[in-house]
């Protein structure tokens, strides 16, 4: 059961990662970004290309990675975002899985939809933690979810995070002390992007990735994370990914090799989450902005 | 008399939504150094006026001259970093924000670093911010904020936020503060510092202040010049003695005022006649518009 407990924490972090840049988004521009996923895959699928197919050094990949990946959040900004700035945020979030789904479809046409293994950053055998092989990667991962986490929670004490949340909450009251939407929204989802593909980068080496792995495994349980700490609240961000980890591989021990319940992952995120918004609708560290 | 610089000129401004005309080739200026005060009734296009100098609104013909650069087609932050600075009619404080914060938030145009390297919390990001954090407190400790510094927004009285409105207006750093009803809503203490304020802010810190103001005396006090909004047309302009005895003035503040459809038609004819009664006795201490009379005698059956 250790074995599982740790499993989850470190299967968590990424959940963690890309729940931090959800949250990110939310409290900038009130929309689910379902695209969050898909950053990742660009930056995965851009240092792969980089360090596999052209034998690159490794911080190029990782660089290349996440100018590919930041780009993306830009180009994403000015064609699709912008443009649909003042309508619904229903529109939005459809035109945002739109993102998702071409990102998805463009991966399959450049890079052909095979299994791919990317090298990690350190390599080196497994660590025993409670049992449970755990990579060097997955604990940079873990180090780093912490990382950007607070770091995220620190940048929105700044005066520039500031502007963000301002410009979220009173679009005019914003701008008459001098702060440009444009460059708002630029920074939003540039940052966003990064995120994503710090996120993608880390996990990509993990196991095996094919087109869409960030966006069709990763993005519901990521969700989920977001929501269940609280959606605006970037500590939330990092233990509601940790507790979805750990109950998603506490459901596949207790109930499925236990009880041979089908689904028992699933299962058991649904069941936390139910409880939680049933408990504290606002989330675990939810509360206003 | 010597020839002030203009620091505002406004030409021939055309505003109008749909049908309705809601500015008609208003003109005015302001010079550098001055108080000038925006009145006229309700409806006559004030805070739409403000809206236009400050870009929030794109009129459909007219230009806007701020500090000699023709600022007409520029976006509202772009005026505000040539030093427009501008409170609220309705506040334009973030709620869910510290009044510190607030402030901070104002001063976002003097940020000096990247977005990146914000984001990375690069060495320099964390003195910059602290410099940012202690001229907030020097801005907040001169509005006498200091005891809420660290209070929500959204938490404090009006009047309080409405403080805190004008001094994220002077955290901009402006050479011209637009303010949009600065006493509506003080308490007469509260309303009386204002004064104060705004002259320190004219002498010493030598900014010039457009305002729109329903309350007569105060304008009668503090304005060196007068302008008079009356249907989105200029109705006269003087000092403000002038303009508190043009006939003009005193019907289009009585008749102006009744014959809109206004929705709290009622508490605004109030409101004025109140301020014109106030207005004819300049020397006793300003009378304030009272409570509706129904909430007090809501209050007496309770």
């Amino acid at each position: 059961m250790g074995a599982f407990i740790a499993l989850g924490l470190f299967q968590g972090a990424v959940y963690g990662l890309l729940a931090v840049g959800i949250v990110l988004v939310y409290k900038a521009k009130r929309v689910f970004n379902f695209a969050q996923g898909e950053f990742g895959s660009v930056a995965a699928f851009s240092a792969f290309y980089l360090v596999v197919a052209l034998g690159l050094p490794y911080w190029v990949g990782v660089v290349g990675g996440l100018v590919a990946a930041v780009g993306t959040g830009l180009i994403v900004e000015r064609v699709i975002v912008r443009p649909l700035e003042s309508a619904s945020r229903t529109i939005m979030l459809v035109a945002l899985v739109g993102v998702a789904l071409f990102t998805i479809a463009i991966t399959v046409l450049i890079a052909e939809p095979i299994p791919r293994v990317m090298p990690p950053l350190i390599g080196g055998s497994g660590v025993n933690i409670l049992g449970a092989g755990i990579l060097p990667q997955q604990l940079i991962l873990l180090a780093v979810l912490a990382v950007l986490a607070a770091a995220m929670a620190w940048f929105f004490k700044t005066d520039l995070g500031l502007a963000v949340l301002a410009s979220s909450q009173d679009i005019r009251a914003a701008q008459v002390v001098g702060i440009s939407p444009v460059a708002i929204s630029r920074l939003v989802w540039g940052m966003a992007a990064l995120l994503g593909g710090v996120a993608g980068l880390l996990y990509a080496p993990v196991g095996i990735f094919t087109p869409g792995f960030m966006t069709l495994t990763m993005l519901v349980p990521a969700f989920a994370a977001a929501v269940l700490g609280g959606m605006t609240s970037l500590p939330g961000a990092f233990v509601g990914g940790i507790s979805i980890g750990i109950v998603q591989n506490l459901g596949i021990y207790l109930l499925g090799q236990q009880l041979a319940v089908p689904g028992a992952a699933e299962l058991g995120v649904f069941a936390l989450l139910m409880l939680v918004l049933l408990i504290r609708p606002q989330g675990l560290l939810g509360k206003e902005a | 008399m010597r020839k002030k610089r203009h620091l505002l000129k406004v030409d021939g401004l055309q505003l109008r939504f749909g049908g309705l005309q809601v500015l008609d080739d208003l003109s005015l200026t302001v010079d550098e150094g001055q108080i000038v005060g925006l009145i006229g009734p309700n409806g006559a296009g004030k805070t739409s006026c403000f809206n236009c100098l400050t870009g929030i609104y794109q009129p459909q013909d007219g230009r806007v001259l701020f500090d000699g650069t023709d600022v007409s087609r520029l976006p509202t932050h772009r005026r505000a970093r040539l030093g427009m600075g501008r409170t609220w009619q309705n506040l334009g404080v973030i709620d869910s924000l510290t009044v510190t914060e607030n402030v901070m938030l104002a001063q976002h145009q003097r940020t000096g670093y990247s977005a990146l390297a914000g984001m990375l919390g690069l060495a320099g990001t964390w003195l910059r911010e602290r410099e940012l954090r202690r001229d907030a407190a020097e801005i907040i400790d001169y509005f006498g904020l200091e005891d809420i510094a660290d209070e929500r927004c959204g938490s404090l009285p009006y009047g309080k936020r409405k403080t805190c409105d004008m001094a994220m207006a002077l955290a901009t750093d402006p050479k011209m503060l637009l303010l949009d009803e600065p006493a509506s809503g003080l308490s007469p203490e509260e309303a009386l510092g204002l004064v104060e304020t705004l002259r320190e802010l004219r002498d010493r810190l030598k900014l010039t202040i457009l305002m729109i103001e329903h309350h007569v005396p105060l304008v009668a006090e503090v304005c060196d010049y007068v302008y008079v909004l009356n249907f989105g047309k200029l109705l006269t302009e003087g000092e403000p003695d002038e303009i508190q005895r043009h006939p003009e003035v005193i019907a289009a503040y009585l008749g102006g005022a009744a014959a809109e459809p206004e929705v709290n038609e009622t508490d605004e004819a109030d409101d004025t006649t109140q301020v014109l009664r106030a207005s004819q006795s300049p020397g006793e201490p300003p009378e304030w518009p009272l409570q509706p009379a129904a909430e007090g005698g809501a209050h007496g059956a309770a």
